[in-house]
C-alpha cells in the first residue's frame, strides 16, 4: 500500500516544529471569533439588565455629585459668614447699639465685610412664621448684622463678641456652627447613601454575571469539553468567558449611562425652567467633568462583570477533568 | 513508552466497571488496531488515553507521566500531543470548517499566520477545500468526519487516536485516510485505530487489540479463525 508522503511529511509528529504560543494583542483577541457560542449565556437579557443597572448607578453617581456640590455651596456660605444679633428693650436702643456694633465690626481686622440687615429684610424673614403686617412696630425685633470674617478671626469669635458687648451689650455672635454641623452630617449621610446604592447596583451586576457565567458554561458543556480535549487550559476557556462578558457589559453599560445622561439632562432642564431651585438648591451641572465622571459606571461594570465571570468560570471548570 | 496501562479499570460514577484488569503498552512508532463487539468498551478505552476520564483502578501513564492522579494543570499539555478523531466527530457547530480544524492551534495560543496554510492544506487534502467556510450543520456525515480528521492532525501529534475513522466516508476516502495513518506512523507517530472493519485490519496487517466484555482478549485467534474460514 503506497502512502501520501507529501501530506504525511508535512504533518508528521514534530515537537521541534510545533509553533510556540504567541501572546495576542488585546484588540485582536476582542475581535476574534468567540469560541463559546451565544446560546445559554443570555446575551440579550444580560445586556438589558446591565443597561438598567448602569442607568441606576448613573443616577446614584449624579445624586452623589449633586449632594456634594449642594453641601459645598451651603457650608461654604455658613463657614465664612457670622451673624451678629442685637437684642434690646426697645427699638431705638437696638438701632443705636446696631449702628455702633456695625462701625466696630467695619474697623476690626479680620472682618472682610459687614452689612446691617434692614428692618424690611428682617420683617420679610419673619413673614413665613408671623404673617404679613407691621411686625417690627409690634415687637422688638432684634437687629441683624451679616459679616464675612477671615479664618483667623473665626477661630476666636468669643473675643469679637466681648469687644462688641462694650459698644452693644445686647450683641450675640452666631457662627452658624450648629447649622454647619447638621448640614454637613445630612450631606455626608446623603453621599454615603448614594455610594451605597452605587455599590449595591455594582454588586447586583456581579451576582447576575456569576449566574449567567455558570448558566452559559452549563449550556455550552459540550463546547467546553471539546476545548478541554483539544488541549485548552482552564485559563484559556475563562478568558473566552471573560471576553464575552466584557463585550456584553461594555454594550449594556454604555447604553445605560447614555439613558442616565439623557434623563439627568431633562431633569436639569426642568429644574432650570422651574427657577433653578430659587437660589437655594444648586443646579445639576452636566458639564464635561460630570460626563467624564460618569465613565466610572461602564468602567466599574466592565471590571466587575469580567472579573466575576472569569472567577466563576475558573471555579466551575475546576470541578471537571 | 507512549501509553502504559497497569491493571486499569474504568467505572462511570458508582456503577460496575465497564473496563477492568487492562494491561497494555504502546511504544513510540507503534500502530495498533483496537477491535471488539459493540459495547465492548473501545471508546471508553480511548477515553482513558485522551484523558476524558481517569481510571477507577490501576495506573495509566502517558508519554512517561503517570496521569492517574496528575494535577489537572498538567493535562492540557499532554492532550495537545494527542490527535483524536472522535466517532461522533465532536465539531463546534458555530465555527466554520477552517476554525474547527484550527482549534488545537488556537487553544495552544499559536498565531493564525503560523497555521493558516496548514489548515487549508489539510482541508484540501480531505477534499473540503471548497467548504472551508461551511459550518458543521451544513456538512454531511462524511464531510464532518473529514473535518474531524484534519483537526486531529493539524498540531502534528505524537499519538493519533481514531475511533471508527472510516465509518462515514466512502471506501476510497477510507483507504486514503488509512494510508495517511500508516505514513504518519512510519514518520514516528504512534497510532491506535478503533474499528469493527476486520478487512481493514487484515489489509494493513498491523497488530490488533481485542476488547471483549471490558477486558483485553488475545486477538490472534479471532484473525486466524477468520482466515481459516476464508480458505
Amino acid at each position: 500500500m503506497s502512502g501520501d508522503p507529501t501530506i504525511a511529511e508535512r504533518f508528521a509528529r514534530s515537537q521541534a516544529e510545533r509553533p510556540a504560543p504567541a501572546r495576542q494583542a488585546f484588540l485582536a483577541r476582542m475581535r476574534a471569533e468567540p469560541l463559546l457560542p451565544d446560546a445559554g449565556a443570555g446575551g440579550g437579557p444580560l445586556t438589558a439588565a446591565i443597561a438598567v443597572m448602569s442607568f441606576l448607578a448613573g443616577l446614584a453617581l449624579a445624586a452623589l455629585f449633586f449632594i456634594f456640590a449642594a453641601a459645598g455651596a451651603w457650608t461654604s456660605d455658613l463657614k465664612s459668614g457670622v451673624t451678629v444679633q442685637i437684642k434690646g428693650a426697645d427699638s431705638a436702643a437696638i438701632a443705636l447699639e446696631a449702628a455702633a456694633a456695625l462701625k466696630l465690626l467695619q474697623s476690626t481686622d479680620g472682618v472682610v465685610e459687614a452689612r446691617a440687615v434692614s428692618p424690611e429684610e428682617s420683617a420679610r424673614l419673619l413673614e413665613p412664621w408671623l404673617g404679613e403686617g407691621n411686625v417690627a412696630a409690634d415687637l422688638n425685633v432684634p437687629a441683624l448684622i451679616e459679616a464675612r470674617v477671615a479664618e483667623s478671626l473665626r477661630a476666636d469669635l468669643e473675643v469679637l463678641e466681648t469687644k462688641l458687648k462694650t459698644v452693644a451689650p445686647g450683641a450675640v455672635v452666631d457662627d452658624h456652627g450648629q447649622w454647619h454641623e447638621r448640614l454637613t452630617a445630612a450631606a455626608r449621610s446623603g453621599e454615603a447613601l448614594a455610594v451605597f446604592v452605587f455599590l449595591l447596583v455594582l454588586g447586583a451586576g456581579a451576582a447576575i454575571a456569576a449566574f449567567a457565567a455558570r448558566a452559559g458554561l452549563a449550556a455550552n458543556g459540550e463546547t467546553v469539553a471539546i476545548l478541554h480535549l483539544v488541549g485548552a487550559t482552564d485559563a484559556f476557556i475563562a478568558n473566552e468567558v471573560q471576553r464575552r462578558f466584557l463585550a456584553l457589559a461594555l454594550r449594556g453599560s454604555i447604553a445605560g449611562i447614555c439613558l442616565a445622561f439623557l434623563a439627568l439632562g431633562l431633569a436639569s432642564f426642568a429644574m432650570k425652567a422651574a427657577g433653578g431651585g430659587a437660589g437655594f438648591l444648586p443646579t445639576l451641572d452636566l458639564g464635561p467633568r460630570f460626563a467624564l465622571a460618569l465613565l466610572i459606571v461602564p468602567a466599574g461594570f466592565c471590571l466587575v462583570t469580567a472579573v466575576t465571570a472569569r472567577l466563576t468560570a475558573l471555579r466551575t471548570l475546576s470541578k471537571e477533568l | 513508552m507512549i501509553v502504559g496501562f497497569e491493571n486499569v479499570g474504568l467505572a462511570y460514577r458508582d456503577q460496575a466497571e465497564i473496563l477492568s484488569g487492562l494491561d497494555f503498552s504502546l511504544q513510540e512508532g507503534e500502530f495498533r488496531f483496537l477491535t471488539g463487539p459493540s459495547g465492548a468498551g473501545k471508546t471508553s478505552f480511548l477515553k482513558l488515553i485522551y484523558l476524558a476520564h481517569r481510571p477507577s483502578s490501576g495506573r495509566v501513564t502517558l508519554f512517561g507521566e503517570d496521569v492517574t492522579a496528575a494535577p489537572r494543570e498538567a493535562l492540557p499539555a499532554l492532550r495537545r500531543r494527542i490527535g483524536v478523531v472522535f466517532q461522533e466527530f465532536r465539531l463546534l457547530d458555530h465555527l466554520t470548517a477552517f476554525e474547527n480544524v484550527a482549534l488545537p492551534m488556537k487553544v495552544a495560543g499559536v498565531n493564525q499566520s503560523q497555521y493558516r496554510e496548514d489548515v487549508r492544506e489539510l482541508l484540501n487534502w480531505v477534499g473540503l477545500g471548497d467548504r472551508i467556510d461551511a459550518r458543521p450543520p451544513t456538512l454531511s456525515g462524511g464531510e464532518k468526519q473529514r473535518v474531524a480528521l484534519a483537526r486531529a492532525l493539524v498540531a502534528k501529534p505524537d499519538l493519533i487516536l481514531a475511533d471508527e475513522p472510516t465509518g462515514n466516508v466512502d471506501p476510497t476516502m477510507g483507504e486514503k485516510i488509512m494510508k495517511l495513518f500508516v505514513e504518519l506512523n512510519k514518520l514516528g507517530a504512534a497510532v491506535i485505530v478503533a474499528t469493527h472493519d476486520i478487512s481493514l485490519i487484515e489489509a494493513l496487517g498491523k497488530p490488533m487489540l481485542r476488547l471483549s466484555g471490558g477486558r483485553l482478549a488475545d486477538a490472534t485467534p479471532a484473525i486466524a479463525a477468520r482466515k481459516g474460514r476464508r480458505k
